[in-house]
C-alpha cells in the first residue's frame, strides 16, 4: 500500500471518529438555560443528589452545634426545651434519612455507571424522579423548624408519646408523610442500582469481575428493599392512628406500643448497614488504588457484603433489650448482634492485608481511609459491648450509644465518605482538592470528632441519659460535657476548611487518572463530555486499566461497542446478570421535566395531606398519577423504528426486549419483592397482636366473615388467569381475544376490590374500637388497592393495544403487568386466608 | 433446586445465609410464642430449637458440598480472576463455602441462648 | 436559668465510707476510678448487677484497648514503616486467622459470657416489692412490704441495704425508663405490660436514678433520688411513712382545689392524678429531684410549675395572693 493510501485511510477515519463523537455529543448533551433542570443523566442528577444531601448535612450539623452549645454547660438556657427536643429530633432524621441514605444513593448514580461503562442507569428519569422527591420531601421536613413546627419526638418516634395528638402536634405528621414519602424515592432508587449492576454491565465483565462497589450496591440495594418497606407499614398504621384514630399502638384498645418498635427497627438497624456498606465500598475501591494491587481476598469481600447484608437483619431487638423481652429472645439478638462483628471484622483484615501486601503510597484519600479504620474499629468494639444484653441495660439510652452509634456512623460512613470525596473530586470537577487543606482538614475532623465523642462514652456510664436538655451540676458531667463541646466545634472547624476547598476557584486540573488507579471510572477524562465514556470496552480482567493492554487507547478510538450514535439516540448496552453477555441495546429516554412535574403533584399530596386539607390533596394525588401514566406513555416501551442494530465491534444487538430479558421486567420483579415485604410487615403486625392477646380475634369482633373475602379472593385470582389468558393471546396474535381478556381481568379486579371491601364492612367491623378490627381494615384495604392498581394497569395495556404502543410482538407492559398480577393475585390469596380462614382455625 | 445444581448461581450464594435467616426467625418465633403462654414452658422449645439447629447445619453442610464441588474441589486458589466460565464458577463456589462457615457459625450462635437460658424472665 | 440545687447533689460528694477505703488501696486506680464516681455512675456501682456490668465492662474495655491497638498498629505499619510486601498468601491467611477465626472465637466467649450472666441479673427471689408507676413526669412509688401495708409516696426509692427488691414497673401515659445506674440496669415501663426488675444493693448511700427514655418536654425534669439504707432505718422510714398526716393547716390548700389531685392521707385531699404529699417534707427534693426541699423551693415550685416543668398537668399558682401562697408553702413545709 502506498503512503498515499494510508494517510487517505487514516483521514478518513478521523472524520468518521470525529462524525461519530459530535453524534455521540448531541445525543446525550446536557440541557442547558431554563432546561437545566429537564436533565435526567446519572451524571448531572448525581451531582445534584450529592450536593443536596451534603447540604443537608450542613444543616443537621449546625443543628448539632447548637445542641452542644447549650450543653456545654449545666442548666444552660440557650435554647428551650421545647427547642431542643426539635433539634435532636431533626437532626438524627435528617442525618439518617437525607444524609446517610441519600448520599449512598447520589454517589452510586453518580459513578456506578461510570464503573461499569455504561453511559447512564436503565432508568434515567426515575433516578430525576426520585431526586426531586427527596428534595421536596427533604425540604418540607427541614424546613419545619423555622416555623417551631419540627418533630420532637426523637427520631424513632416512640409512641404513644408521638400518637397521642395532645401531646405531640403536626411536626409528627410532618415526619410520618415526609419521610414516607422520601422513602418511595430511596426505593426507587435500589430498583434502579440493582437492576443497573445486574443488567448493565459491560461485555465481559462476568461476576467475579465486578468492581466491588458494584458487590455492595447490590447487597444495600436488596437490604433497602427488604428494610424500608415495613417502616413503610409501620408509617401506615402510625398515620392512621393520628388520623383516624385506629388503635394499634394503644394499649388500652388492643395495640402494643412496641408492635411500633419492632416495625421502626426492623428498618432501623438493616438502615445503619445500608449507610455503612456503601462506605466501605469506596474503601474497597480506595485502597487497592493506594496499595498498588488487586485487592486481596476478593471472595471474602463478597462473603463480608452478602453475611453482613443478612445478619444485619437478625439484630433489631438489640435497640429494645430493655423493653422486658424475655431473656432468651435477648439472646437470640445477642448472638446475631455478635455474629455480624465476624464479616465486619473480615471486611478491614482484607483492607490491611491489602495494604501490606501491596506497595502502598500515601494521600490524602488514604489520610482519611485510615482515620475510618481507627474511628471505625473502636466504633465496633463498643458495638460488640452493647450487644452483650447485660451491658446494654446500663448503657442504653445513655450518652455511651450516643458516642457508639457516632464511632460507628462517622467511622463508618463519614470519614470513608471524606476519602471517597478526596478520591473521586478530580474524576467528577476535573480538578484536584489540596493535600495541604485536606491534612488540615483530616486533622480538624479527626481530633474534634475524638474529642467531642470519646468522653461521651464515660459520661453515659456516668449516667447521662441521652436527650436531655440540659443537667444539674455536681453530676460530675460538667468537664466532660465541656470537652465534647469544644471537639465539636473543631470538627465543624475541619468541615468548613473541606468546603472552602471544594469551593475555591484556582484549584489545579487534574490529569487523567491521577491516582492511577484500575478500575473505569478513570476512564472519564475530560467531564465536560457528556457521553460518559467513548466506546464500552469488552472486559476480562477486575481491574482492567491495570491488566488490559492498550484499553484506554481503544476506549478513545472509538474501537469498541456502541461507538457512535447514528439515530441520534440515548442508547447503552444490556447484557446478563452473570456472565454480561451483551443482549440489547437499551434507548434510554433523554431530557424531561415530566419527572419533576410528577415529583412536585405526589409530593403535593403528602405535603397538602399533612395540613389536612384533603380534597387539595386528592386532586394533587390524582393529578400526579396522571403525570406518571403521561410520563410513561410517552417515555417508555417506545417501539423502535428497526428490531437491531449494529453495537460496534461486529456484534448486532435488538433494540427491544420483553419479559425477564428486559429490565422492566426486572425492576417490576424487585419493585414487587420491596411492595410484597410491606404486606408481609402488616401480617407481621396481625399475628404480633394473635400472640400478646389470649384470645384472638377478640371475643366482640365476628371478624369480616367468610363470604366476602373468599369472593374477593375469588375475583382476585380470576382477574388473575383473565391476565395470564390475555398475555397468551396477545403473544400468538390474538388481538381482539387479548383485549376482551383484559377487559374482563379489569371487570374481575374491580369485583375483588368491592368485595374486599365490603367484608368487614358488612360485619361491621369499627377500626376505632379494637386494634384487630384495625388491621383487618388495613389488610382489606391494602389487597383491594392492589387490586386497583392492577385495573389502572390493565387499562393501560389496553389503551396501548388500541394506540398500536404493544403488539403481539412488543408486549413489554402486559408481560410486566402480569408479573405485577401474580404480585397481587398472592395479596390477595394471603389477605383473604389471614382475615377470613385464620380466625376459624385460631 | 438450589441442590444438586450442575452450575452455581446468585441463588446458591444465597442458600446459606437463607438457612441461617430461617433458623433465626424459627428460633424467635417459637421464644417469643412459649413465652408469651402462662405458664410458659420453655422445655419443648428448647428441643425444637436443638432439632432445627441440626437441620440447618445439615442443609449448610449440603450447601458446602456442592460449593466445594463448584469450587473445583480446591484444584485452584483464589483469586479466581480470569474471564471463564470456570472462574465464574469456581469464584461463586469459594464465596459460597466462606459464607457456608459464616451461616454455620451463625446459626450455632443463635442456638447458644436455648443451651444456657432456660426460662423467660 | 435554675437556681435550685437539687439535695442529692450534696449527698453525692460523700459516697460510703466502704467505697472511700477501698479506693483508696486501690492506688493508681483511684484517679481512674474517681474520674468515674457520682450518684449516678455505672462505673461506682452500689449494687451487685452494677458490680457485674461494671467488671464487665473494664474487662470487655482492656480487651477491646488491645485488639484496637494491633488492628490500627498493622494498618499503620502497611503505610508507614514496611519495607517489604508480605506475599499473597501470608495477606490471605491473615484476613483467615485475624478476620474470622480470631474474631469467632472472642465473640464465642463473649457470648456465653453475656448469655450466663442474664439469668444471675434477672433473679426474682425478692424480700420486698415496689411498683413503680412513670407518669409525665413523676414517679408513682407504692411499696408492699410483706404482712405490712401499702405504703404510698412519690418521687423518692428508698430500699434496705443487702436485699433484693422487686420493681414491678408500669406507665401511665407514655413510655418511660426506670434505671438507677449505681444500683444495675434499666428496664422500660411501657402502657399496657408490666415489667420486672430486681435490684439489690451493696452499700448504703445517696444516689439518684433518672428517666432514661425520652418522654416529652420534661423529661429531663424526670430523676428521683435512691436512698439504700439499713435495714432497721429502713424499717423505721417506712412505718413513719405509713403515718396518715395531721390535717392541721390545710385550709388554703384544699380551698384551691390541691386535694382534688394530690392526696395527703388522713385529710380530705384523696386526690390520685398527681403524687402523694402525706410526708413530702421528709422527702430530699422537690418535683422529681429538680429542687431542693426547702421552704423557698416549696413556694416556688407551687408558683412556677408550668416553666420548671413544661408540660405537666398541674398548673402554676403564681396568680395566687402571697398570703395563700404561703400558706400553702407552710402547709407543704408541714408534712414531716
Amino acid at each position: 500500500m502506498s503512503g498515499a493510501t494510508l494517510d487517505r485511510d487514516a483521514a478518513r477515519d478521523e472524520a468518521r471518529r470525529t462524525a461519530q463523537r459530535q453524534r455521540l455529543r448531541a445525543a446525550w448533551n446536557l440541557s442547558r438555560g431554563w432546561r437545566y433542570f429537564a436533565n435526567v443523566n446519572n451524571q448531572v442528577v448525581g451531582l445534584w443528589y450529592i450536593i443536596t444531601a451534603f447540604a443537608f448535612f450542613l444543616f443537621a450539623g449546625v443543628l448539632a452545634l447548637i445542641m452542644r452549645a447549650q450543653l456545654a454547660v449545666p442548666e444552660n438556657d440557650l435554647v428551650s426545651a421545647a427547642t431542643y427536643n426539635q433539634l435532636f429530633t431533626l437532626h438524627g432524621t435528617v442525618m439518617m434519612f437525607l444524609f446517610a441514605v441519600p448520599i449512598f444513593e447520589a454517589v452510586a448514580i453518580l459513578i456506578l455507571p461510570q464503573m461499569l461503562a455504561a453511559r447512564d442507569l436503565p432508568f434515567p428519569r426515575l433516578s430525576a424522579f426520585g431526586y426531586w422527591c427527596f428534595l421536596i420531601g427533604g425540604c418540607f421536613v427541614s424546613g419545619s423548624i423555622f416555623f417551631g413546627a419540627a418533630p420532637d419526638g426523637g427520631w424513632f418516634m416512640y409512641p404513644p408519646l408521638t400518637t397521642d395528638t395532645r401531646l405531640s402536634g403536626i411536626g409528627t405528621d410532618i415526619w410520618l408523610l415526609g419521610l414516607s414519602f422520601i422513602e418511595i424515592a430511596s426505593i426507587a432508587a435500589a430498583v434502579e442500582l440493582i437492576v443497573g449492576v445486574l443488567k448493565c454491565r459491560p461485555p465481559g465483565m462476568r461476576i467475579n469481575l465486578m468492581p466491588l462497589y458494584g458487590w455492595y450496591v447490590l447487597i444495600v440495594g436488596g437490604m433497602i428493599l427488604f428494610a424500608f418497606p415495613p417502616l413503610i407499614a409501620g408509617d401506615i398504621l402510625f398515620e392512621l392512628e393520628r388520623l383516624a384514630n385506629w388503635p394499634f399502638f394503644d394499649a388500652a384498645r388492643g395495640g402494643d406500643p412496641v408492635l411500633w418498635q419492632h416495625l421502626f427497627w426492623i428498618f432501623g438497624h438493616p438502615e445503619v448497614y445500608i449507610i455503612f456498606l456503601p462506605s466501605i465500598a469506596l474503601l474497597a475501591m480506595i485502597v487497592p488504588t493506594f496499595a498498588r494491587r488487586p485487592i486481596l481476598g476478593y471472595g471474602w469481600i463478597v462473603l463480608a457484603a452478602v453475611g453482613t447484608g443478612f445478619l444485619s437483619f437478625g439484630l433489631w431487638a438489640h435497640h429494645m433489650f430493655t423493653i422486658g423481652m424475655p431473656a432468651i429472645s435477648q439472646g437470640f439478638f445477642s448472638a446475631a448482634s455478635e455474629a455480624v462483628a465476624i464479616p465486619t471484622g473480615v471486611q478491614i483484615f482484607v483492607f490491611v492485608a491489602t495494604l501490606l501486601a501491596g506497595r502502598a503510597v500515601y494521600g490524602t484519600p488514604m489520610l482519611f481511609a485510615t482515620g475510618a479504620l481507627a474511628i471505625f474499629v473502636f466504633g465496633g468494639l463498643t458495638g460488640v459491648m452493647v450487644a452483650l444484653a447485660p451491658f446494654d441495660w446500663q448503657a442504653h439510652d445513655s450518652y455511651f450509644v450516643v458516642a457508639h452509634l457516632h464511632y460507628t456512623l462517622i467511622g463508618g460512613m463519614f470519614f470513608p465518605l471524606m476519602a471517597g470525596i478526596y478520591y473521586f473530586h478530580p474524576f467528577v470537577c476535573g480538578t484536584m482538592l489540596s493535600p495541604r487543606l485536606g491534612r488540615w482538614a483530616f486533622w480538624l475532623m479527626f481530633a474534634g470528632f475524638n474529642i467531642a465523642f470519646l468522653p461521651m462514652h464515660i459520661t453515659g456510664l456516668r449516667g447521662m441519659p441521652r436527650r436531655v436538655f440540659t443537667y444539674p451540676e455536681n453530676l460530675g458531667w460538667e468537664t466532660l460535657n465541656l470537652v465534647s463541646t469544644a471537639g465539636a466545634f473543631t470538627m465543624a472547624a475541619g468541615v468548613l476548611v473541606l468546603l472552602w476547598d471544594v469551593l475555591r476557584p484556582g484549584k489545579p486540573k487534574a490529569p487523567r487518572n491521577p491516582w492511577n488507579a484500575g478500575t473505569l471510572e478513570w476512564v472519564a477524562g475530560d467531564p465536560t463530555e457528556p457521553w460518559g465514556i467513548r466506546s464500552v470496552p469488552p472486559v476480562s480482567s477486575r481491574y482492567p486499566l491495570w491488566q488490559q493492554e492498550g484499553l484506554l487507547a481503544g476506549i478513545d478510538a472509538g474501537a469498541y461497542y456502541l461507538p457512535d450514535a447514528r439515530e441520534g439516540r440515548r442508547e447503552t448496552l444490556v447484557s446478563d446478570p452473570l456472565d454480561a453477555t451483551p443482549r440489547q441495546v437499551l434507548r434510554v429516554p433523554g431530557d424531561s421535566f415530566r419527572p419533576m412535574v410528577a415529583a412536585v403533584l405526589v409530593g403535593g399530596c403528602f405535603i397538602l395531606g399533612t395540613f389536612h386539607f384533603w380534597i387539595a390533596a386528592l386532586l394533587s394525588g390524582l393529578a400526579g398519577v396522571g403525570a406518571i401514566l403521561a410520563w410513561l406513555w410517552t417515555g417508555t416501551a417506545v417501539i423502535p423504528e428497526k428490531p437491531e442494530k449494529d453495537a460496534g465491534m461486529g456484534l448486532t444487538l435488538p433494540l427491544y426486549a420483553s419479559g425477564a430479558a428486559s429490565v422492566g421486567w426486572w425492576a417490576m420483579f424487585i419493585t414487587m419483592t420491596g411492595d410484597g415485604t410491606a404486606f408481609i410487615s402488616l401480617v407481621f403486625g396481625y399475628f404480633y397482636y394473635w400472640t400478646i392477646h389470649p384470645v384472638f380475634p377478640p371475643a366482640h369482633a365476628g371478624g369480616p366473615g367468610l363470604l366476602w373475602p373468599l369472593l374477593a379472593v375469588a375475583a382476585g385470582l380470576a382477574g388473575w388467569g383473565a391476565m395470564l389468558a390475555a398475555r397468551a393471546a396477545n403473544a400468538t396474535g390474538r388481538v381482539a381475544g387479548a383485549r376482551a381478556a383484559l377487559a374482563l381481568a379489569m371487570l374481575f379486579s374491580l369485583a375483588g376490590a368491592a368485595a374486599f371491601l365490603l367484608g368487614p364492612w358488612r360485619t361491621g367491623l369499627d377500626p376505632t374500637h379494637h386494634a384487630y378490627d384495625a388491621i383487618v381494615w388495613v389488610l382489606v384495604i391494602w389487597a383491594a388497592v392492589h387490586n386497583a392498581v392492577g385495573v389502572l394497569m390493565q387499562g393501560y395495556c389496553l389503551a396501548g393495544s388500541f394506540a398500536g404502543k404493544m403488539t403481539p410482538t412488543h408486549d413489554i407492559d402486559l408481560r410486566n403487568v402480569t408479573l405485577y398480577g401474580h404480585f397481587a393475585a398472592l395479596t390477595a390469596l394471603t389477605t383473604g386466608a389471614v382475615v377470613a380462614l385464620f380466625p376459624l382455625a385460631s | 433446586m438450589v441442590y444438586g445444581r450442575d452450575d452455581a448461581t446468585l441463588w446458591t450464594l444465597l442458600t446459606p445465609p437463607t438457612v441461617w435467616a430461617l433458623h433465626f426467625l424459627f428460633a424467635y418465633v417459637a421464644a417469643a410464642m412459649a413465652c408469651g403462654e402462662t405458664p410458659f414452658a420453655l422445655g419443648p422449645v428448647r428441643v425444637a430449637i436443638g432439632v432445627a439447629t441440626a437441620f440447618a447445619l445439615g442443609l449448610i453442610a449440603l450447601a458446602w458440598r456442592q460449593a466445594y464441588r463448584h469450587w473445583g474441589r480446591g484444584a485452584d486458589r483464589p483469586p479466581h480472576d480470569a474471564p471463564t466460565d470456570e472462574d465464574r464458577q469456581r469464584f461463586l463456589g469459594f464465596a459460597t463455602l466462606l459464607l457456608c462457615g459464616l451461616s454455620a457459625v451463625a446459626v450455632v450462635f443463635s442456638a447458644l441462648p436455648a443451651v444456657f437460658l432456660s426460662d423467660c424472665r | 436559668m435554675l437556681t435550685g440545687r437539687p439535695v442529692h447533689a450534696a449527698a453525692a460528694g460523700r459516697p460510703g465510707r466502704v467505697a472511700v477505703a477501698r479506693r483508696a488501696a486501690a492506688g493508681a486506680l483511684a484517679l481512674t476510678l474517681a474520674a468515674c464516681s457520682g450518684p449516678q455512675s455505672a462505673l461506682d456501682p452500689a449494687g451487685d448487677a452494677a458490680e457485674a456490668i461494671a467488671g464487665l465492662f473494664w474487662v470487655l474495655l482492656a480487651g477491646a484497648a488491645v485488639i484496637w491497638a494491633l488492628v490500627i498498629g498493622a494498618a499503620v505499619f502497611a503505610l508507614r514503616f514496611k519495607t517489604r510486601p508480605i506475599s499473597e498468601r501470608a495477606g490471605l491467611r491473615l484476613v483467615l486467622w485475624g478476620g474470622a477465626v480470631v474474631p469467632t472465637l472472642i465473640l464465642s466467649v463473649l457470648l456465653v459470657y453475656g448469655l450466663r450472666l442474664m439469668p444471675l441479673l434477672r433473679d426474682p427471689a425478692a424480700e420486698l416489692r415496689v411498683e413503680v408507676v412513670g407518669e409525665q413526669f413523676w414517679w408513682r412509688v407504692t411499696y408492699r412490704p410483706e404482712g405490712g401495708p401499702a405504703v404510698v409516696s412519690a418521687n423518692e426509692v428508698r430500699v434496705p441495704v443487702g436485699a433484693r427488691v422487686e420493681f414491678s414497673l408500669d406507665a401511665a401515659d407514655v413510655i418511660h425508663s426506670f434505671w438507677i445506674p449505681a444500683l444495675g440496669g434499666k428496664v422500660d415501663m411501657i402502657p399496657g405490660r408490666s415489667n420486672r426488675l430486681a435490684l439489690r444493693a451493696t452499700r448504703t448511700g445517696t444516689f439518684r436514678g433518672v428517666c432514661a427514655e425520652f418522654c416529652g418536654p420534661a423529661h429531663t425534669r424526670m430523676a428521683f433520688p435512691v436512698v439504700v439504707m439499713e435495714p432497721e432505718a429502713f424499717r423505721a422510714w417506712l412505718a413513719e411513712q405509713a403515718r396518715e398526716a395531721s390535717p392541721a393547716g390545710n385550709e388554703t390548700f384544699l380551698a384551691n382545689g390541691c386535694g382534688g389531685c394530690h392526696a395527703v392521707r388522713g385529710t380530705p385531699a384523696t386526690g390520685t392524678i398527681g403524687p402523694d404529699l402525706t410526708h413530702l417534707a421528709s422527702r430530699l427534693s422537690l418535683g422529681a429531684d429538680l429542687l431542693p426541699n426547702d421552704a423557698a423551693s416549696r413556694a416556688r415550685f407551687v408558683a412556677e410549675v408550668d416553666t420548671l416543668k413544661p408540660g405537666a398537668r398541674m398548673p402554676g399558682f403564681g396568680m395566687l395572693p402571697p398570703a395563700e401562697a404561703a400558706a400553702i408553702a407552710d402547709y407543704l413545709g408541714s408534712l414531716e
